[in-house]
């Protein structure tokens, strides 16, 4: 029982990490229905960010900061040379755009930073707490908490803020959106910022979790949450949220308990195609 | 009265609490020329939608020449010789304006296994086409890519391939919008002419003079339902078609 | 000939003809495919295990290697076509990682040690190697275009090009979209299959990781750069990524940074692709193009 609690809490980790790259994916995708498998490589970027700036100043505080701006920036570069240029094209136009930027940003972190493993070593300032026998290590509680933390500021953003409105607003309806004085293009640029800045998020707290940073990190979540955003529905937050919980307590639970001879990655496509069979809209989007 | 060509009975479509239409019963005869009008949003491209099979009815029936439509694709009603022109027009962009009217042309093979592997460069293919393309006069510009046209030709262009698949119904949505004035007449003469070589026509339109001018009866949409049908005269006469428009904003006539 | 030319001149043929059928199913019928890598693995494999395990020769498996494939092709079509353009790049995309999975986990498939063995190609008793081999790949190729080009002047195909351009006044024409996308999605497997099958008599030997997803986007690549929708576009676009890397070989570290460069530079501003419309090639050399429509 304690090994089945301990795993599940590792599948919530795990799938909270799913949640913070995902929700890029979900944002971008709402407000300008291009499919961002890009934002892997910003997180990549995030993760190696993070390294540099610890190791310049020591803080970790600073990293997530400076980790964070410096992917806020990366993504608007990339919103405003690549995508929003191609959004008159058909939609596999932006998509290869997007591929190819995904590996020359890979490739550029191998160029400067070296294709080995760096590691990571760092304490996270969280709590190690011990509940009825199980201990839920600090890297653990900081995930939990700062995922917590990120949701509950978007959803203070989307509900209760002005600009939450106008994002909302122009993922329903570009034209109308502009109509009524929203400037369309800057709500997408803000998107891509808050987006690319939880990637940054996202990819020191793995850096953190494994302890490794390499160039191709960014490969694996580059498709499973393409997966996962169909299964929560395209664009939809929450939608996307829980079907990374879901999916990452499947596959810890999975790997652990059965003997399933596929391919973790594998297994977020299964889903997702038995998911899209069932309701052609994803869990919680709309027609 | 000979039998009608097209009749809807008690037709409703449901946008889950929207009722974009409720309970509407139209009868097109043939030969004629029927307005469908209405101020916006009062159902009129809906009604299109569910006669061309676009979208399914939630309630009611549909009747082409006797037999049951709805619930058929809209490639099936089609090839039924059901053609329709849409409001915002949809042209084949990287095709030339011949070829967009080729693709209609096309529509007795495309069900066939066997027939789709056939050539369309035929020359006696573009003849036909050309033909077509006389009678909306557009042979000047056979060869132009359709995406570099303005929008006077656009909606000649919809209606050439409307004309090809329309043997029987011909649906126009709006054909009038955002024309010029000798567009107009040439237009309005375009589609009496249709009329006589023997293709029933319903139309939707905004100019109310033109279509008071060019159909032989009217129905009057508002809200969905049917508040008003008659002859011209007695449409413009009737106080509740009145207010329907003139007591809402935004009414467009005359464009 | 030098051998080394040979073989890099080999493998852009059979890459070409992969990625024409690409371009059936993209370029013409307009709808994206991000798993094509998939149904060359499953033209290679048919192929390699019968002509391995139930011995037959290349020529009597190749007629049930391309219907394999074809009908494979329509049983995921099928499901993936039904849904909207961006799940259908999603679904495609898992189509490539599923169809890998079982290659590389099904033990019937050979498991992670792939297939070996792969017997040779045998014409009128002559073994095919060498320039023979590359000169039965272009044979094929040529065929491959033949239909291509065939394909464009169908009324089939005239319907996949309105496709492309209007699902919905398409339909209103009497054209049944998932009935033309399957048609194009199924002539495109099938091509890609027989390119599978040339693949793994050429290489004699292959694995799952042959076919994975990074292959796909690079044939994507190949129809964009020379132009989605074009007769000749596949087969420019496979000579240039087949060559690219060759030439940028010197530049060693940075080749791949290069070649997504221009990928992305490519796809930036001229997303036609070189033979595309209003391409700054086409207006250079004022290119006439045989058929296809761009």
């Amino acid at each position: 029982m304690q090994l089945f609690i301990e795993q599940f809490l590792n599948g919530i980790a795990m799938g909270s990490i799913y949640a913070l790259v995902t929700l890029g994916l979900a944002l971008v995708y709402g407000v300008m229905r291009i499919l961002h498998v890009a934002h892997a490589a910003v997180y990549t970027v995030g993760a190696y960010m993070g390294l540099l700036v610890l190791h310049l100043t020591g803080s970790l505080f600073l990293a997530f900061v400076g980790s964070m701006a410096f992917c806020a920036l990366l993504g608007v570069v990339i919103e405003r040379f690549i995508y929003f240029p191609l959004l008159k094209y058909p939609p596999y136009v932006p998509l290869i755009g997007s591929i190819a930027a995904m590996l020359a940003i890979e490739e550029l972190c191998r160029l400067f930073a070296g294709p080995y493993i760096l590691t990571f070593p760092v304490k996270l300032p969280f709590p190690s707490i011990r509940v009825g026998g199980i201990t839920i290590s600090e890297t653990l509680m900081a995930v939990y908490c700062i995922t917590a933390g990120v949701l509950l500021f978007l959803w203070y953003l989307t509900t209760k803020t002005e600009l939450g409105l106008a994002m909302r607003a122009t993922s329903q309806d570009i034209p109308v959106a502009d109509a009524m004085g929203i400037n369309s293009h800057a709500i997408m640029s803000i998107t891509f910022i808050i987006g690319s800045a939880i990637a940054a998020i996202a990819g020191i707290l793995v850096g953190i979790y494994y302890n490794e940073v390499y160039p191709t990190m960014g490969a694996v979540p580059a498709y499973k949450t393409l997966a996962l955003i169909v299964v929560g529905g395209m664009g939809s937050v929450p939608g996307a949220v829980i079907a990374s919980l879901l999916l990452g307590v499947a596959e810890t639970l999975l790997i652990g308990y059965a003997n399933i001879p596929l391919p973790r990655d594998a297994l977020a496509f299964i889903a997702m195609i038995a998911v899209l069979m069932w309701r052609s809209e994803g869990l919680l989007g709309s027609k | 009265m000979n039998r009608p060509l097209l009749e809807t009975m008690d037709l409703s479509k449901h946008f889950g609490g929207l009722k974009a239409l409720h309970k509407v019963s139209i009868s097109i005869y043939p030969g004629e020329i029927l307005g469908l009008l209405g101020p916006n949003g009062a159902g009129k491209t809906v009604c299109f939608n569910l006669i061309s099979g676009t979208y399914r009815p939630t309630g009611g029936t549909i009747r082409f020449e006797g037999a049951r439509t709805d619930g058929l694709s809209p490639q099936r009603i089609a090839a039924g010789g059901i053609g329709r022109t849409f409001q915002i027009v949809k042209p084949f962009g990287s095709l030339s304006v011949l070829e967009n009217v080729l693709v209609a042309r096309g529509i007795s093979r495309y069900g066939s296994f066997l027939r789709m592997w056939r050539g369309w460069k035929a020359p006696s293919e573009r003849e036909k086409a050309m033909r077509v393309l006389e009678r909306v006069g557009l042979t000047d510009l056979a060869n132009r890519k359709a995406r570099l046209l303005p929008l006077g030709n656009l909606r000649r262009l919809e209606i050439a391939r409307a004309l090809i698949v329309g043997k029987k119904l011909l649906l126009l949505d709006e054909s009038f919008s955002g024309l010029r004035h000798e567009e107009i007449d040439n237009l309005e003469s375009l589609i009496r002419n249709i009329r006589e070589s023997g293709v029933t026509i319903l139309l939707i339109e905004h100019n109310m003079r033109v279509a008071m001018g060019l159909c032989d009866r009217i129905v009057i949409l508002d809200h969905g339902q049917i508040i008003a049908e008659g002859d011209p005269a007695s449409i413009q006469e009737n106080e509740k078609v009145i207010e329907a428009y003139l007591g809402r904003k935004g009414t467009e006539h005359a464009s | 000939m030098s051998s080394y030319l040979i073989t890099v001149a080999t493998l852009i043929a059979i890459y070409a003809i992969v990625v024409c059928g690409l371009n059936v199913i993209v370029g013409f019928a307009g709808q994206i495919s991000l798993g094509h890598a998939a149904f060359f693995g499953i033209g290679a494999y048919a192929s390699a295990i019968l002509t391995t395990k139930a011995a037959l020769s290349f020529w009597t498996a190749l007629p049930l290697v391309i219907l394999v494939s074809a009908f494979i092709g329509l049983l995921l079509g099928l499901p993936s076509l039904r849904v909207r353009d961006d799940f259908l790049a999603i679904t495609t995309i898992g189509i490539n990682f599923i169809v890998e999975a079982v290659f590389l986990y099904i033990p019937f498939f050979g498991g992670a040690l792939g297939i070996g063995g792969i017997p040779r190609v045998f014409l009128f008793g002559t073994r095919m190697r060498g320039t023979g081999f590359f000169v039965l790949c272009m044979v094929f190729l040529a065929l491959v275009i033949l239909v291509s080009w065939w394909f464009t002047r169908c009324w089939g195909g005239l319907a996949c090009f309105a496709l492309r351009e209007d699902e919905e006044a398409a339909a209103s024409m009497g054209i049944s979209p998932m009935r033309f996308k399957l048609l194009a999605f199924v002539l495109g497997t099938a091509m890609a299959g027989l390119g599978g099958a040339l693949y793994a008599h050429y290489m004699r030997f292959i694995s799952a990781t042959d076919f994975s997803f990074p292959l796909s986007i690079s044939f994507l690549g190949m129809i964009v750069l020379g132009g989605m929708g074009t007769l000749w576009g596949p087969v420019l676009g496979a000579v240039l990524l087949g060559v690219l890397p060759e030439l940028f070989r010197p530049l060693v570290d940075y080749r791949i940074l290069f070649y997504t460069l221009i990928l992305l530079l490519m796809i930036r501003f001229q997303p036609g692709g070189l033979l595309g419309e209003g391409s700054v090639a086409r207006r250079v050399f004022s290119l006439r193009l045989l058929g296809g429509k761009s």
